[in-house]
């Protein structure tokens, strides 16, 4: 009879053979023989689960500092965009009034009136009038009465100066009024403001050809504004049978809107305030 | 102290009416903003405050204005006036009756604006666009009106508490 000793090492023996026949046999080919679904559709689901927390975290974790180093570089980009932007914009502001000022200077060089140069710096508070506010006043030489222009044409006249501020009535306030006479024709009327972007071209009799697009330039014949300075052109022009005068409409030349720099004629052809002063 | 508020408070409205808005394409037609602080004046001011303010207002207004002067001396004073006399009949308290007094604030404004444009004015007629104007200007005014009240009384109330705590200090 074997001994419980000898026993053990056959058992053991043929053991080992077996489960080396065994990983023979399935290392050629794998198979779980159906109970692989089964654990599988067990464990998943808790596996899933879990590997989806830990990448939840980790995705977190990760793109939290990507987001801050993306927030930081978002930041510093959002800075240099804008200073970019100001500087441009500054640029841009330099730009315009460079144009604006070589416009004036150009104007200043061809006409032959004393000029000086002023800033607009505030305009009217009512809708009702037209004036504005520049920063030259009775310090510089200014006094009322002295026209107010820029390349593009009149723009007003002083009505009031402080020391170093004036106010400026433009000309299409409708207390404004300026000689003039159409440049083609002309034929001579007063241009008086409308308290709209527009004036109106009065007193021009039946007789004369007036027409669209005709320009409109100061007489010289008021003693405030220069003889020839442009004021505007003729949108729109109507006769009616029974009237003497034309029905007559002008655009001014200057734009109202965005009057920045305008300059004051020091020496114009001669005006009553001057005398009453 | 209280005067120095009301001084730099009018400033700033002026300043924000005369240099900024202009250059705002929405706001380029919004009503006199001072007439918020005239019916605030009116409705939670003693009497002396308010007309010393109004004085001071119409003046520096008609200064800077192209209009004939006393035009705002005028409609301010008639203002404070007849807000000042509405509240001893007519309680306003809800932001609704606000707006509709600012608004009156603003039709007075403009309808005496209007009269004396075409009784002094060259011309009878009046400005084309006058009526779209005025209406602009109502509609912002019944929009924004109370706002203006509620800011000026917090500004108020901030500026009274800082005043008191200064003469605790000084105690």
């Amino acid at each position: 009879m074997l001994s419980k000793k000898m026993a053990l090492i056959i058992g053991v023996i043929v053991l080992i053979t077996f489960n080396i026949i065994f990983l023979s046999a399935t290392s050629k080919s794998y198979t779980s023989f159906g109970l692989g679904r089964v654990a599988i559709s067990f464990v998943a689901p808790f596996q899933e689960l879990f590997t989806r927390t830990i990448r939840f975290a980790r995705g977190i974790w990760e793109h939290y500092f990507f987001l801050v180093a993306v927030s930081h570089e978002n930041l510093q980009l959002k800075q240099s965009l804008n200073q970019a932007i100001e500087t441009n914009s500054q640029w841009r502001e330099v730009e315009l009034a460079n144009i604006r000022l070589r416009s004036l200077l150009n104007f200043q060089k061809t006409t032959t009136h004393r000029v000086l140069a002023a800033e607009v710096i505030g305009k009217d508070p009512s809708p009702w009038f037209k004036t504005v506010i520049i920063d030259k006043g009775k310090a510089d030489g200014l006094h009322k009465g002295l026209p107010v222009v820029i390349a593009q044409g009149i723009a007003g006249q002083i009505t009031e100066t402080s020391d170093h501020y004036s106010k400026v009535m433009l000309i299409i306030d409708r207390n404004s009024a300026v000689d003039a006479v159409v440049q083609r024709t002309r034929a001579r009327g007063v241009i008086k403001g409308d308290s709209t972007d527009l004036c109106q071209f009065d007193f021009v009799l039946q007789k004369h050809d007036v027409r669209i697009g005709d320009i409109v330039v100061a007489s010289g014949f008021d003693g405030v504004y220069p003889k020839g300075l442009p004021i505007g052109w003729i949108s729109d022009a109507g006769k009616r049978e029974a009237e003497i005068f034309q029905e007559i409409t002008v655009t001014p030349y200057v734009d109202f809107e965005k009057l920045e720099e305008v300059l004051i004629v020091l020496n114009p052809p001669g005006n009553d305030f001057t005398s009453e002063k | 102290m209280i005067y120095c508020f009301y001084v730099a408070m009018c400033l700033c409205l002026l300043i924000l009416q005369t240099t900024v808005f202009p250059h705002l394409p929405l706001l380029d037609s919004f009503y006199d903003l001072l007439i918020p602080f005239i019916v605030y004046l009116a409705l939670y001011r003693p009497l002396r405050e308010g007309l010393l303010l109004v004085l001071f207002l119409g003046f520096i207004m008609d200064n800077i204005s192209g209009g004939p002067f006393g035009l705002y001396l005028t409609t301010y004073c008639w203002l404070l006036i007849g807000v000042i006399g509405t509240t001893k009949f007519v309680q306003v308290g809800n932001r609704i009756l606000l707006s509709m007094v600012v608004a009156a604030g603003v039709l007075i404004e403009n309808m005496l604006f209007l009269a004396i444009f075409t009784i002094t004015g060259p011309d009878v007629n009046l400005p084309a666009g006058a009526w779209s104007t005025v209406v602009i200007e109502l509609l912002w005014a019944l929009g924004t009106g109370p706002f203006f009240l509620i800011f000026f009384k917090y500004g108020h109330g901030r500026v009274d508490h800082l005043m008191d705590a200064m003469l605790a200090r000084q105690r």
